[in-house]
């Protein structure tokens, strides 16, 4: 558990520092349709529920495996545009795989927050990732960009 | 196969009409057979070297079962023909070319010659070979080629009615459905036997165990009443509810033998032999794959996220082969998850046979030695029912591997 606990200062350091550096452009990296907002909270949030419920399948570093899928590069191939109600309600309906629909809707929208930061999608402003599924019908998942795409390393 | 009554099945099967019985009342049975091995003919068996420190991967596999059996109806959604083929259980293997028989017929009903099939697991890829050969254009849209799948996770053998329904939910009609699929594959199997690399290939397979076939361990725990049933529960709750059709077909599938005393090289009192078909992964999934292509097929790597998704294709018709994968993707809730879990180690082939012993299945395979505990706790087809952690659990590759191991260390192997 040490492990994850070094995880989450080291994401929650990184989160703040995105935040601090990057607010200026994120609007370039929202991708078609409304700009994606994410607050650090959720980020953060969902760090720590990705540690303890998500990393022992899909991996610290969302590298994922042989016989499960990424939720990194190939991940951001497989969503890019795709609205992200789809991508919480898969969340919310099929993970974590031992014990599909048990997040509360919070959880899920700080998983969703999680997973577009570490794959080096900026947040627009500091307002949170709505939970209602019409609002995030209205988002679509960023196709990533080069050089987005180069920053994710953590 | 029910595994846990095989010996109280095979007797009934192999010997017409005859009652369960102890195996010292049984030399009328091998009488019967006609076939107590010839002075001499005795197979020598190669000791498999089973230890943990010798695993090389550990597979961890959910078996699409639905209790009213596969989903093969057709639907129109998204302005297509979407023809499902989908939750064959622990049978997709064995199944899998007469399921695919039956979806390309209505796919090839609506006169459309170009189709698109979802999936490349095994029953993905022979419903797209299917097509190709009743004339059709294929395109596979999948998010993984077959060694990615849960198809390579399994056990890899003819067991067609595995966990394939339970009887009451599927009905009587589904009986004949299944009987006609399993026929079907079978006679196209044998289209592969003999081919180099044995794509498809057969193991003489030894169910073993230390008390007679009569003994109480291998009558199926009764039921308990307190439990209810699916019909009342909503999950199946005792191995009784889980269909059992391999009587329909014993007619073409070769029957297990009695080894008595000297015939039986195992250090077990009691053994049956059973050819057994088996599926070489590598060999045949490259072969499959490899005759798609040359059929002019074509693959495109894509995930869909919702039904909505198919509006997009050019093909107007689809046949949906996505396994457990359905149960988020197709909404389909009556998908149940039944855990199962395999380790591989290095490939023996000096030692090419099979054998079942205290709930550990082991099959020499040209891709690696398989072994499996399918029924350690004496659940029967209970084991692993509505438990969807898809994560390896080494502690019980272990468990399943010293069965194994510790029937060798006792294993005396023939002089000469
Ligand atoms: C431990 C174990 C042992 C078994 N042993 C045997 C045996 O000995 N004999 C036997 O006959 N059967 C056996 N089975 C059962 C057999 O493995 C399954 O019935 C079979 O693999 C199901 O195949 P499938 O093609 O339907 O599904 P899968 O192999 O899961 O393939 C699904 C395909 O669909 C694709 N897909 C899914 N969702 C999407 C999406 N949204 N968008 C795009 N593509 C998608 C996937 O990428 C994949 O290519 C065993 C199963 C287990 C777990
Ligand atoms: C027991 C292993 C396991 C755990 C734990 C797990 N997952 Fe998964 N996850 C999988 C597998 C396997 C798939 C592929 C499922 C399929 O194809 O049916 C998957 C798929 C996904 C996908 C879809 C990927 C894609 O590109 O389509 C997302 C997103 C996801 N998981 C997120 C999560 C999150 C978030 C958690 C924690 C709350 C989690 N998973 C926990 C095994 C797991």
């Amino acid at each position: 558990m040490t492990r994850s606990f070094t995880l989450r200062t080291a994401l929650l350091a990184s989160v703040l520092s995105v935040f601090l550096l990057h607010t200026a452009h994120a609007a370039s990296q929202s991708g078609n349709g409304h700009a994606v907002s994410f607050s650090a909270e959720q980020v953060a949030h969902g760090a720590q529920i990705y540690a303890g419920a998500c990393a022992m399948c899909h991996g610290a570093d969302l590298e994922g495996g042989h016989d499960v899928p990424d939720l990194s590069t190939y991940f951001t191939a497989r969503w890019a545009n795709t609205p992200i109600d789809q991508l919480a309600g898969y969340i919310s309906r099929a993970m974590p795989l031992m014990a599909p629909g048990t997040l509360p809707p919070q959880d899920t929208a700080a998983l969703v927050a999680f997973l577009l930061h570490q794959n080096g999608v900026v947040s627009a402003t500091d307002a949170p990732l709505p939970m209602e599924e019409a609002r995030l019908a209205k988002l679509r998942f960023p196709a990533p960009s080069a050089s987005s795409a180069a920053a994710t390393k953590p | 196969m029910k595994r846990r009554d095989l010996f109280a099945a095979s007797l009934a099967a192999g010997i017409m009409g005859s009652t369960r019985r102890g195996w010292a009342a049984t030399p009328d049975a091998a009488a019967a057979l006609g076939r107590t091995a010839l002075h001499g003919t005795i197979p020598r068996i190669v000791p498999i070297r089973a230890h943990a420190d010798q695993i090389m991967d550990i597979k961890v596999c959910l078996r699409p079962f639905r209790p009213a059996g596969p989903r093969m109806d057709v639907e129109h959604v998204a302005g297509k023909t979407v023809v499902h083929n989908y939750g064959h259980g622990g049978s997709g293997w064995s199944l899998s070319w007469g399921a695919a028989y039956m979806a390309v017929g209505h796919a090839a009903a609506t006169l459309e010659r170009k189709v698109a099939v979802i999936g490349c697991g095994i029953i993905g890829l022979t419903s797209a070979l299917t097509a190709q050969r009743a004339g059709l254009d294929v395109t596979i849209y999948t998010r993984d080629l077959l060694p990615h799948t849960r198809s390579v996770r399994a056990n890899g053998s003819w067991t067609p009615d595995s966990r394939i329904a339970l009887t009451q939910q599927a009905g009587p009609e589904f009986a004949r459905t299944w009987e006609k699929m399993a026929r079907y594959s079978w006679q196209t199997y044998r289209d592969y036997l003999g081919m180099p690399g044995n794509p498809i290939d057969f193991r003489d397979n030894y169910t073993l165990s230390d008390t007679a076939p009569d003994a109480a361990d291998h009558v199926p725990a009764p039921a308990d009443a307190a439990k209810g049933s699916f019909a009342t529960t909503g999950m199946p709750q005792n191995s009784a509810e889980f269909a059992e059709y391999a009587s329909l077909i014993s007619d073409i599938i070769p029957a297990p033998e009695l080894l008595a005393g000297a015939d039986n090289p195992f250090p077990v009192a009691y053994a049956r032999r059973t050819p057994l078909m088996i599926y070489n992964f590598g060999s045949y999934g490259h072969l499959l794959l490899e005759e798609f292509h040359q059929a002019g097929g074509r693959i495109v790597i894509r995930e869909f996220h919702s039904p909505s998704d198919l509006a997009d294709l050019p093909e107007r018709v689809v046949i949906n082969c996505p396994g457990y994968a359905a149960r988020d993707w197709w909404n389909d809730k009556s998908l149940i998850p039944v855990r199962g879990q395999t380790s591989w180690l290095p490939p023996q082939p000096d030692a090419s046979y099979a054998l079942e012993y205290k709930g550990a299945a082991m099959i020499s395979k040209s891709d690696g030695v398989m072994i499996q505990g399918y029924d350690m706790s004496g659940l029967g087809e209970m084991d692993g029912v509505g438990n969807s952690f898809e994560h390896p659990d080494r502690a019980e590759a272990e468990k399943a591997i010293a069965i194994i191991g510790d029937l060798f260390t006792r294993f005396q192997p023939r002089a000469g």
